[in-house]
């Protein structure tokens, strides 16, 4: 009876929770291993009821050390693919993110388990040295990484994310096409939401803090 | 007569479009700021609000500025899930309308600034439409 009045408890405390956020629905779904409540539908983040385990996959960061999927492991991640000569859409993406992290600092959930990769799928052009200056711009947090070919499409692959590069000889400035969307995956690599544009701090960081108090203190 | 009164005629006057020859009176432009660039980065974009004052259609067809190596009138467009840039050659604003420069849509591509500008200064561009009209336009940059 206790086990059920606190799912119950937790889960009014969820719809209120919801309630606030405005425009945000919640469910509860049970599962064999106890309850776990979702936001759902909503139209910024998309819940996964069962989250993918990614697969290991290999990239250097901006200091460059190896990172692959244990650099994932023990923290909440939000990715976004891109590239350093994107004048519109990547800062864009990267100044929401910086506000969406301020505001995950500020509250109770604090951003000690979180961090913001930021995945060059240029990386003939962005090397680690330009990947440090661009991503510490917006925050000094910030992580970027890159690899080759095979290893950005084996991570977009798992993740749904696409991308096209358009090199053209001659041409100094060839297009890029990327996934806008922001990604987050859990402390156990496993892909669990994802954030589709038009994206803003506070919608992503509303989200994320409720998502927190859903999942416990525990990284699950 | 009644409406020989001179605050009448003054409103009148004030309301007169005396400089309708003139660029700044058939376009305007507000909010017009460019983003601030992470170090080491040569693209930069620019953003503003057009707006025809005009009962016709005013077409932008260049933006130009000797503060660039190249100005290109860009937008941020989605294609099979994925977002990119493509260039649009020219934008036609409807009459009394406005037309919005903002971050993922219509955006002014600014290559190879000629000196590191920094959030709080001015760079001057300006934009070109069918017909002559030929607007200076100062933006602010901003982090």
């Amino acid at each position: 009876m206790k086990k059920i009045s606190l799912k119950f408890g937790a889960m009014m405390t969820a719809v209120v929770l919801a309630a606030m956020l405005g425009g945000v629905w919640l469910a509860a779904t049970y599962r064999e291993n106890g309850s776990r409540a979702i936001l759902l539908p909503d139209q910024v983040m998309t819940l996964f009821p069962d989250p993918k385990p990614l697969t290991a996959f290999a990239f250097t960061d901006h200091e460059n050390q190896v990172f692959d999927l244990s650099r994932l492991k023990g923290k909440w991640s939000f990715l976004f693919f891109g590239y350093t000569h994107c004048p519109d859409i990547c800062p864009m993406t990267l100044a929401i993110l910086a506000r969406a992290r301020e505001d995950i600092v500020k509250s109770t959930v604090g951003a000690k388990d979180v961090q913001f990769v930021f995945i060059s799928v240029d990386p003939d052009r962005d090397t680690a040295s330009k990947l440090r200056q661009y991503v510490t711009y917006f925050d000094t947090s910030f992580l970027g990484v890159t690899g080759d070919n095979a290893q950005l499409g084996n991570l977009a692959g798992q993740l749904g994310a696409a991308y096209q590069v358009a090199i053209t000889p001659g041409v100094e400035n060839y297009p890029v096409y990327h996934t806008a969307a922001v990604f987050l995956v859990d402390p156990r690599a496993r892909y669990h939401a994802v954030f589709a544009p038009p994206l803003d701090a506070a919608s992503i960081s509303k989200r994320f803090k409720v998502l927190r108090e859903l999942e416990g203190p525990q990284a699950t | 007569m009644r409406w020989r009164h001179p605050v009448f005629v003054g409103l009148i006057l004030s309301l007169t479009p005396i400089a309708a020859a003139t660029g700044e009176a058939d376009v305007s432009v507000r909010d017009a700021w460019v983003r601030e660039a992470p170090p080491g980065v040569a693209m930069m974009a620019g953003y503003m609000v057009l707006q025809n004052k005009t009962s016709r259609s005013q077409v932008l067809v260049a933006a130009s500025s000797s503060s660039f190596q190249a100005v290109m009138i860009h937008r941020t467009i989605a294609k099979e899930g994925m977002t990119g840039m493509e260039h649009a050659p020219q934008i036609e604003l409807s009459p009394k309308a406005s037309l919005l420069f903002a971050p993922g849509g219509y955006h002014l591509m600014l290559l190879n600034p000629k000196r590191t500008l920094h959030a709080g200064d001015r760079v001057d561009i300006t934009l070109e439409f069918r017909g002559g009209l030929v607007l200076p336009v100062a933006y602010e940059v901003r982090k």
